[in-house]
């Protein structure tokens, strides 16, 4: 299959999303990694877009000619003392995984976030030790990867080793 | 002259091993020992609260804080409070880790204490807590003496997470150190 990356885009979700966005959300080995629950029907697919996707801070669908393939997810912490730092998680269906899709959007979504959130310093990434497609991602968008959390947190049940990556509102380039 | 002072050199050492020391909860009796350290700028550098000034304030800390907290000692030097340490809890999906935090009043620096009180706290730590399969700890770069305390008290440093935190308004730099439950039984 061929992919036009310059036909890649990011926009927020709409409730017309509802089908593409279960072709991914509802897919295990997209949902792998992700605090998510795999979906299983339209319905929760629109009740998703609805309650979550579009309320969210900073949500996106990865769109191939305006249809959704993917999201990303970067999430502000909350309270005074962590307003500074952010989270940034993100999938693609599984059809489009290996032409560099992930890595074109987060290129995009990274710049674009520190200017919607200017108070935000630090951009963090949280991989599994295991899941490499995700940390060649990162890698190649620029985090830089600042060590292994052992057994940091649960993932669908299972206790998970985490690689922690950061990128810096001063990691972008400067402006010319 | 200088067999002298090799013997007084091992003497201070052999007594500073000897230091009676226990951790027992904290309680609003003990706030003027509270304060001795709390109120230490030396002490507060690297800690988020500024020095203690008033002996109300600490009442309330102990009362609103300490008392109803998962996990937290007072250090005693026969039975008297120098410093405190503690081990916070998480919820749900976190709940294998919990973030070990101490200080220790500045006259008793240099002598171990923190790296024993450490100790102590691993080997019962992971026993009242079987849930606990992670014990971390994040240092900021520039505090040294608290990284060497864990690294003899068996952490492993995981990295440097670049600007983790805002310390007085300044972001810092800060080296994450954790022990495993199976780091500990092995």
């Amino acid at each position: 299959m061929e992919v036009d990356l310059s036909k890649i885009t990011l926009r927020p979700f709409k409730l017309e999303d509802a089908d593409d966005f279960l072709l991914f959300a509802g897919d295990d080995q997209v949902t792998n990694y992700l605090r998510w629950q795999t979906l299983s029907s339209k319905q929760e697919a629109l009740d998703h877009i609805k309650d979550v996707c579009i309320p969210h801070p900073w949500r996106r669908s990865i769109c191939n000619d305006n249809c959704s393939i993917g999201f990303i997810s970067i999430f502000p912490f909350s309270g005074e003392e962590d307003r500074f730092k952010a989270n940034i998680g993100f999938g693609v269906a599984v059809k489009y995984w290996g032409h560099g899709i992930a890595t074109k959007a987060v290129k995009m979504a990274v710049p674009q976030f520190f200017v919607d959130f200017p108070d935000v310093v630090r951009l963090e990434a949280f991989i599994d030790a295991q899941n490499l497609g995700s940390q060649r991602v990162v890698e190649k968008t620029g985090f830089q990867k600042e060590g292994m959390l052992r057994k940091y947190a649960y993932m669908k049940g299972k206790l998970r080793d985490m690689f922690i990556y950061s990128f810096l509102s001063t990691d972008l380039p400067a402006n010319p | 002259m200088e067999v002298t002072s090799v013997v007084q050199l091992d003497q201070t050492k052999a007594k500073d091993e000897c230091l009676n020391l226990s951790l027992r909860p904290l309680q609003v009796s003990d706030v003027d020992d509270f304060m001795v350290w709390a109120s230490d700028e030396k002490v507060t550098r690297f800690c988020t609260w500024e020095p203690y000034t008033n002996k109300e304030d600490g009442l309330n800390y102990i009362k609103n804080k300490v008392v109803p907290h998962p996990w937290f000692r007072a250090i005693c030097v026969d039975d008297r409070p120098v410093g405190a340490i503690s081990v916070s809890a998480n919820s749900g999906n976190d709940k294998c880790r919990g973030e070990l935090g101490y200080v220790l009043a500045s006259k008793y620096w240099g002598k171990g204490i923190v790296t024993r009180a450490v100790k102590m706290v691993v080997d019962t730590i992971f026993v009242e807590w079987p849930h606990l399969e992670r014990l971390e700890a994040l240092v900021d770069v520039e505090n040294v003496g608290s990284q060497r305390v864990l690294e003899k008290a068996g952490f492993q440093r995981e990295g440097v997470l670049r600007k983790y935190f805002i310390l007085k308004g300044r972001s810092r730099d800060m080296v994450m150190f954790s022990l495993l439950s199976t780091d500990y039984q092995s």
